[in-house]
């Protein structure tokens, strides 16, 4: 009994560790860019920094001696927010109409390879969208642009077309979400699919798409490569469609590597202006979604209008749906159809009759649910469906056009794929086929036979690492927050708001971070340990999160049964509710993998981003493949390796994509407890 | 050779009957229980009823402590099982290792028939196999499955319907040889003749354990305990034979439940 209770001492301190692991990171990102960042505001002055138009750093500017460049990143602020705003008209709007094609208009049969297409779109790295940019994008808008092609226009595709995903998949979701009864009230009452879809489903879930959108602006704030490859990135304001401009991401990116003390300083400064944008955004996004949660609730309480009575009278109106309830939806349903009864498009309602209509039919509806029985959600779904087609000014071209926006959508969508896809591999894999040393073959000093074999054993060197870093630690700080803490305990809310920062900084910083905190720390120059450490600080939260969730989805029922059986809470957790969590687990593992192969920006300068030999331990450096690909690209002379490291990258990635679900699926098998029974 | 009799013997610091005396029990501000003393004796069934919302879970949840999860739960009153103060200062595993719990919905661990059985065992240092499967073959004969199962041990416990997942819980409590198996309302989610089926293991089960088992079903009451509680706003009301108490009940409360006038 007395080793159990040390056992169970111990497990509770392991994973409390964990956890403060996680907070540990955050304090020292922010130390870090608190410390390198205020004395080059001190320096600079806050306001000349942010406001000041140009950007002419001198990288022997020290903090001892008056300054010969001058540093001000308003250009940049105003490229950060074009850049954005374009993506967010490309990816938004496609998203938005793809999505609801996806969830109202697809055929059948199409559903499963569109929907297999989107997450294809963002397993892709943001270097190869970058890369198609180069090779693809500007050339063609080099015919009708007055430069190479390079600028705000370039961006905005290259951009929509990664934050496309997120969107798509997102705003999908809370479609897909809204009950079933508020698309059959509406169809019940004469509708036909679109103008439902439109009027009733859609609206239904504006607070899940404005979520989505909102990710999405969070992603294109904080990307790097993609950006740099297309935007041409002269510190200048962003003017018209074509024309070079920089963002801020773009700017640390293209001037970490050489910066000298103020320089640096500035560097991490403009890091701190990128990161508030980002907070900025998430904020957004928590008053969003918090509203959101709570017109749910709302919409759940009005359901209910009479408290869950006797638990008999519940059972009977679960098991006999087409009894009482039924009644009185209908009579809901017309009550609120009446003054559109007959012929229900003729007179546009106008909004004023219409909201004065709402709450008396609400009202009478929640009356006569009152005192039967708890109502059953659904006809709370049919309630709100008239109570929405009340609420609509009534436009009726809009749902066709909306049919057709969707359907474009759709196909572009789909289009888009094949195109990058498609032109990436028919460039590629014929150089492949050629030239099969480019996989195989051993590097050799100064030549120009490029080999990308060392690429990829590093990537895989960096993936295993970060993995083996961040995974226990996160799953464990997520064990300590959902099994052990108190919900809403003060150290539970410390821990969650540093993971929600920790998950908003964006990727160049932390590689900004490990540039100047890991490397020196470990040689000097960039290492496979270096580039893996800072990168599963980048990991952390996704992991933490995402276990946290998949715990939370274990139903409580099991915890019980064993701790009923006396087992204590270390063995509960790591015997019955980790396994039950473990699918949740392994598909934040698997994006954590897509996202260390697809990731650029943070190992540049703290795994090197040179293509050289084969790396020997953890302590040697080496371009990861994807750095290997901005660096062939950005080059020029290496076109056909650029193109065959393309296709091994998206190989890499979706080969470990389908690898991790084969897994996932057996272990999914196994889980359930299919298998003869283990010997332990 | 020791390992095995410390795992096979009913731990022996409990008893079988439980008394209490005086428990009162605060859901945060709620008062849940009030002033609840009872007897219940060793090696019988005893049924809790009452209307819903009335503290019979609560109560029930007392004698292996799982209140101690809820927070803001706070617990008066002495509880005894045989001699023993289950509230002060005993070994929470060990209690809940000696009183078992079967719950409202089957809840079978996602892993094979074999390994749900065997989780108990396994919990308290039963490691070797030939041990795990004499355990595994007697806890499914008393819960009369084993022909049913023995040769799907190896399969997901999720397969099963419902009626066999709740017996399956049944023999899951059994693996540890509870002195008391506690049931809040088994049998409310199943049809009839898997209910047929637990009330009957209810019966021989009793031979040689004590059972407490919470109830809406009047009948259920009448047909497989040997002793009955009504307990009304937290309090216990009435509380003595199954047969006095439906035939002629003291309590003029208990007599306008059981003819149905409310609840
Ligand atoms: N975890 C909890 N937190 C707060 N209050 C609770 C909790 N569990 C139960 N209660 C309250 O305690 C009272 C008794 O609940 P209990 O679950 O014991 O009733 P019951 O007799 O088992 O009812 P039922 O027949 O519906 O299962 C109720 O008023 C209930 O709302
Ligand atoms: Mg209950």
């Amino acid at each position: 009994m007395k080793a159990s209770r040390i056992r169970e001492t111990a497990g509770r301190a392991v994973f409390a560790a964990a956890a403060v692991v996680c907070v540990a990171a955050v304090v020292a990102v922010f130390v870090f860019l608190i410390g390198k960042s205020l004395p080059a505001y001190g320096k600079l002055g806050v306001w000349e920094f942010v406001t000041g138009e140009v950007w002419s750093p001198d990288r022997l500017d020290t903090y001892d001696a008056p300054l010969s460049g001058t540093y001000g990143v308003r250009t940049m602020i105003a490229g950060t927010l074009t850049a954005t705003a374009g993506a967010l008209l490309v990816g938004g709007v496609l998203g938005y109409f793809t999505a609801v094609f996806l969830a109202f208009y697809c055929p059948r049969r199409l559903r499963r390879p569109l929907s297999a297409a989107v997450s294809l779109l963002a397993g892709i790295p943001s270097v190869v969208y970058g890369f198609f940019g180069i090779v693809f994008l500007l050339p063609l808008l080099s015919h009708i642009a007055p430069n190479n092609g390079s600028g705000p226009l370039a961006t905005a595709l290259i951009l929509g077309l990664m934050i496309l995903p997120t969107v798509v998949s997102l705003c999908r979701v809370s479609m897909e979400a809204v009950p079933q009864a508020y698309y059959q009230g509406s169809v019940a009452m004469g509708a036909t699919h679109s103008e439902t879809v439109f009027r009733i489903v859609i609206p239904a879930a504006r607070p899940g798409i404005t979520a989505a959108l909102i990710l999405g602006v969070g992603r294109a704030l904080g990307e790097t490569m993609a950006v740099v490859m297309v935007a041409g990135n002269a510190p200048a304001y962003p003017e018209g469609l074509f024309g070079s401009f920089r963002v801020l991401t773009a700017n640390i990116v293209m001037e970490m590597g050489y910066a000298g003390e103020v320089q640096e300083g500035a560097l991490v400064a403009t890091g701190v202006v990128l990161l508030a944008f980002v907070l900025l955004v998430n904020l957004l996004f928590g008053a969003v979604s918090g509203r959101a949660v709570r017109a749910a609730v709302a919409r759940e309480g009005r359901g209910r209008a009479a408290k869950p009575g006797h638990r008999a009278a519940k059972r009977r109106a679960e098991a006999s749906p087409a009894g009482a309830p039924a009644g009185t939806s209908s009579a809901a349903a017309s009550s609120a159809g009446v003054p559109s009864a007959g012929v229900p498009f003729a007179g546009a309602l106008s909004a004023g009759a219409s909201s004065a209509g709402i709450p008396s039919a609400s009202a009478s509806s929640a009356g006569m649910a009152a005192p039967a029985s708890p109502a059953p959600r659904r006809r709370a779904g049919r309630r709100r469906a008239g109570e929405l087609w009340q609420a609509l000014p009534y436009r009726p071209v809009l749902p066709r056009l909306g049919h057709g926006a969707a359907l474009t959508a759709g196909i572009l969508t789909g289009g888009a794929l094949l195109l990058v896809l498609g032109f990436i591999f028919a460039k590629g894999l014929p150089q492949l086929w050629q030239n099969p040393s480019l996989i195989w073959g051993k590097y050799e000093f100064g030549s120009h036979r490029i080999t990308v074999l060392p690429a990829i054993v590093a990537t895989l060197w960096a993936v295993a690492l970060s993995l083996i870093i961040a995974v226990p630690v996160g799953v464990m700080a997520a064990v300590y927050l959902g099994e052990y803490a108190g919900r809403n305990s003060l150290p539970v809310r410390i821990i969650r708001t540093a993971i929600d920062i920790l998950a908003g900084v964006p990727s160049i910083v932390y590689g900004l971070f490990g540039m100047i905190a890991f490397v020196p720390l470990l040689g000097g120059s960039g290492s496979i340990l270096a580039g893996s450490l800072t990168v599963s600080m980048m990991l952390l939260p996704t992991v933490v999160r995402s276990t946290e969730e998949s715990l939370r989805a274990v139903p409580d029922a099991l915890r019980q049964g064993s701790l009923a059986l006396g087992a204590g809470r270390l063995r509960t957790v790591l015997r019955v509710v980790l396994p039950s969590a473990l699918p949740g687990i392994l598909s934040a593992v698997v994006l954590s993998m897509g996202r260390v192969i697809g990731e650029s920006a943070p190992f540049l300068y703290t795994m090197g981003s040179v293509i050289g030999p084969l790396p020997h331990g953890v302590l040697d450096g080496g371009a990861t493949l994807a750095v290997a690909l901005y660096q062939l690209s950005g080059e020029g002379w290496y076109m056909n390796e650029a193109y065959a490291a393309a296709v091994v990258l998206i190989v890499l990635v979706l080969g470990l994509n389908l690898l991790a679900e084969g897994c996932g699926a057996r272990l999914e098998r196994r889980l359930k407890g299919d298998c003869h029974a283990k010997k332990r | 050779m020791r390992k095995k009799d410390k795992s096979a013997a009913p731990a022996q610091e409990f008893g079988q009957s439980i008394s209490v005396s005086c428990a009162n029990l605060w859901y945060g501000e709620l008062q849940a229980l009030r002033e609840v003393s009872i007897e219940i004796p060793a090696r019988q069934v005893t049924a809790f009823i009452g209307p819903s919302g009335c503290g019979k879970s609560t109560f029930l949840k007392c004698f292996n402590r799982m209140n101690d999860l809820v927070p803001g739960c706070r617990v008066e009153g002495s509880f005894r099982i045989g001699q023993t103060d289950i509230y002060g200062g005993t070994d929470v595993n060990a209690l809940r290792r000696h009183v078992g719990m079967v719950f409202q919905k089957p809840n079978p661990f996602p892993m094979s028939v074999y390994d749900n059985i065997a989780y108990g065992p396994r919990t308290f240092g039963v490691r070797r196999r030939t041990e795990l499967d004499e355990i595994v073959e007697t806890s499914l004969r008393q819960a009369a499955m084993w022909e049913e199962l023995k040769d799907r041990l190896g399969r997901s416990a999720l397969g099963l319907s419902g009626g066999q997942q709740q017996r399956l819980c049944i023999a899951r409590a059994l693996a540890v040889r509870p002195g008391v198996i506690l049931m809040d309302e088994p049998t409310s989610a199943l049809d009839p003749i898997s209910t047929g089926k637990i009330e009957e293991l209810c019966e021989a089960l009793s031979e040689s354990t004590t059972i407490v088992i919470v109830t809406h079903n009047m009948q259920q009451a009448t047909r497989i305990s040997h002793k009955t509680g009504f307990f009304l706003l937290g309090e216990l009301v009435e509380f003595g034979d199954t047969d006095d108490v439906f035939a002629n009940p003291k309590d003029s409360r208990t007599e306008r439940y059981i003819t149905g006038r409310f609840g």
